[in-house]
Formats: structure tokens, C-alpha cells, sequence
């Protein structure tokens, strides 16, 4: 890695280590390894949201040419949110395409996060089912969200009847993964579940 | 009163930049030192500033903009950049 990439990370690191948002267990930022090119970042669900109470887990690469192009983030955890992929863990926000500019700083770029949680943008989706169920149904998207929270991310048990679903599919010999993806992107409907798992 | 200095002696005299701010916004290093590829601070990496105001080492802005293909932004503010005369 370039000089200017690693020696800004190392600043960085120092920098939201030592902030408040730290102290007040919103962000985390933990080093993979000393070269300073892979980071993994934490943020929490910010409340009054589907995702409150979660921690959700991303991925952190820094590319050579850093800060002149943005690092390259994805989730780990598991979400379900118009803007990334349930599937990938890939993110939709312009700072991390086209808007990004050299001033942002992995702080801001994990605080940007935590607020698109709070504030969907389902008009330009990652995800086309969530967006899709987002803008068509809003509480059976926000049940969905919840509940993959509660799985995936460590939140609070929500809606039994959700798990009772999960678990007679999983009955009928699919993945439990696979079943609870197929109900939520059906709107946990068992039939329309169980003919999309089987084509 | 004429005064003789006998012995050798040597000048010494401190600077500093005049900037808004303590630390360059691209590579995060204080203004009193140089960029991350330069060895001295001082004339060899100068400061610039924006027309918007803000400044930066003078080889970050410029790797900044030549990484830039459409349009030359400002890293701080987005307004278009143009190097303040």
C-alpha cells in the first residue's frame, strides 16, 4: 500500500477510537490485521428503527489509492433494507460510488451508514424485493426487518409467528437461511415460499 | 556604543503556516509538517487555498483533482475548485 493510504488509516484508527461515538457504543472500528488495508467496522440500529437494539458488522477495504477513491465497505450481518442486498451484503450510497470526497474519513463514512438505516432511499434500490416491499407494504417490511435484526444482527425477539413459519418449511427439509429469504421476499406466504424454494 | 560579536553565532527564527484549520483534510497530516510524500515542510510543500476557502498541501489537492474526471470539487464543501489567486 501507497505511503498516504496507510498513514491516514493509522491516523484514522486513532481518531475514532478515541471519539465519542465510541465511548457512546454507536461505531466500533477493529483492524484485521497491521497492514492497515482491512478493517471490520460495527455500527449500531439506530433506535426508533426495524433495526434498533442490532449490531450490524461490515466489511472494510482500503483500496492502494485511498483517500483518493473510497473504501470499499459491504455488511457481514445480514439486513434487510431496501438499499443493501440481502443476498450480498452490497451497499447502495453515493459517498461510496461517486459522491465520495477525500475529506470523508472512516467516522463519517460509518456515521453515514448508521443514518441511511434510519432513512431508506427505496427509489434507488440495492435490494428490489425490499424496496419493492417497502414502498407497497410497509409493515410487513418493517415485521421483516425486525425479525432478521433479532436473527442476524442480535436484536430483540419479535414476531413468533414469523419463527413458526421459518420452522415448517425448515420441516419440509429446505435451509433455514434459504426459507427465511424465500418468506420474506414472498411476503410470508408459506405456499408462494414453498413454490419459489422449489423452482 | 559599537558592539563586536567575537564568537560565531547562528540565527535562528520559527514559521508557521497560516491556515483555518490544523491538520490537511486529505491526508489528515498537521499543516505544520509536509505531505505524506515529502520529507521537509516548508516552500517544496506549500499550502493552497480555495476560492471556498479551504486549503490543503498543495500535492494533495492537486492528486485530489487529477483523480477527479468529471467535475473538480472542493473534498470539503463540493463547491467547484478554483485555486484562490
Amino acid at each position: 500500500m501507497t505511503n498516504i493510504a496507510q498513514a491516514r488509516i493509522k491516523r484514522e484508527f486513532k481518531e475514532v477510537v478515541k471519539s465519542d461515538e465510541v465511548a457512546a457504543c454507536n461505531i466500533t472500528l477493529e483492524l484485521v490485521d497491521d497492514k492497515y488495508n482491512e478493517l471490520i467496522g460495527k455500527i449500531a440500529g439506530p433506535p426508533d428503527t426495524p433495526y434498533a437494539e442490532g449490531t450490524f458488522c461490515l466489511e472494510i477495504r482500503i483500496p492502494e489509492t485511498y483517500p483518493f477513491n473510497p473504501p470499499i465497505v459491504k455488511f457481514l450481518t445480514k439486513i434487510w433494507h431496501p438499499n443493501i442486498s440481502s443476498v450480498t451484503g452490497a451497499i447502495c450510497l453515493d459517498i461510496l460510488k461517486d459522491q465520495w470526497a477525500a475529506a470523508m474519513t472512516l467516522r463519517t463514512v460509518l456515521l453515514s451508514l448508521q443514518a441511511l438505516l434510519a432513512a431508506a432511499e427505496p427509489d434507488d434500490p440495492q435490494d428490489a424485493v425490499v424496496a419493492q416491499q417497502y414502498k407497497e407494504n410497509y409493515s410487513i417490511f418493517e415485521k421483516t426487518a425486525k425479525h432478521w435484526t433479532a436473527v442476524y444482527a442480535g436484536g430483540p425477539k419479535s414476531c413468533p409467528e414469523l419463527d413458526s413459519k421459518i420452522t415448517s418449511l425448515k420441516n419440509m427439509g429446505f435451509d433455514e437461511n434459504q426459507a427465511r429469504a424465500a418468506l420474506s421476499s414472498k411476503g410470508w406466504d408459506i405456499e408462494r415460499a414453498t413454490e419459489y424454494l422449489i423452482n | 556604543m559599537k558592539v563586536k560579536i567575537k564568537s560565531n553565532w547562528t540565527a535562528v527564527a520559527s514559521w508557521r503556516w497560516i491556515a483555518n484549520d490544523e491538520n490537511c483534510g486529505i491526508c489528515r497530516m498537521p499543516f505544520d509538517g509536509c505531505c505524506p510524500d515529502c520529507k521537509l515542510p516548508g516552500d517544496d510543500c506549500p499550502l493552497v487555498w480555495g476560492q471556498c476557502s479551504h486549503c490543503f498541501h498543495i500535492h494533495c489537492i492537486v492528486k485530489w483533482l487529477n483523480s477527479q474526471q468529471v467535475h473538480q470539487l472542493c473534498p470539503m464543501c463540493r463547491q467547484e475548485w478554483k485555486f484562490k489567486e
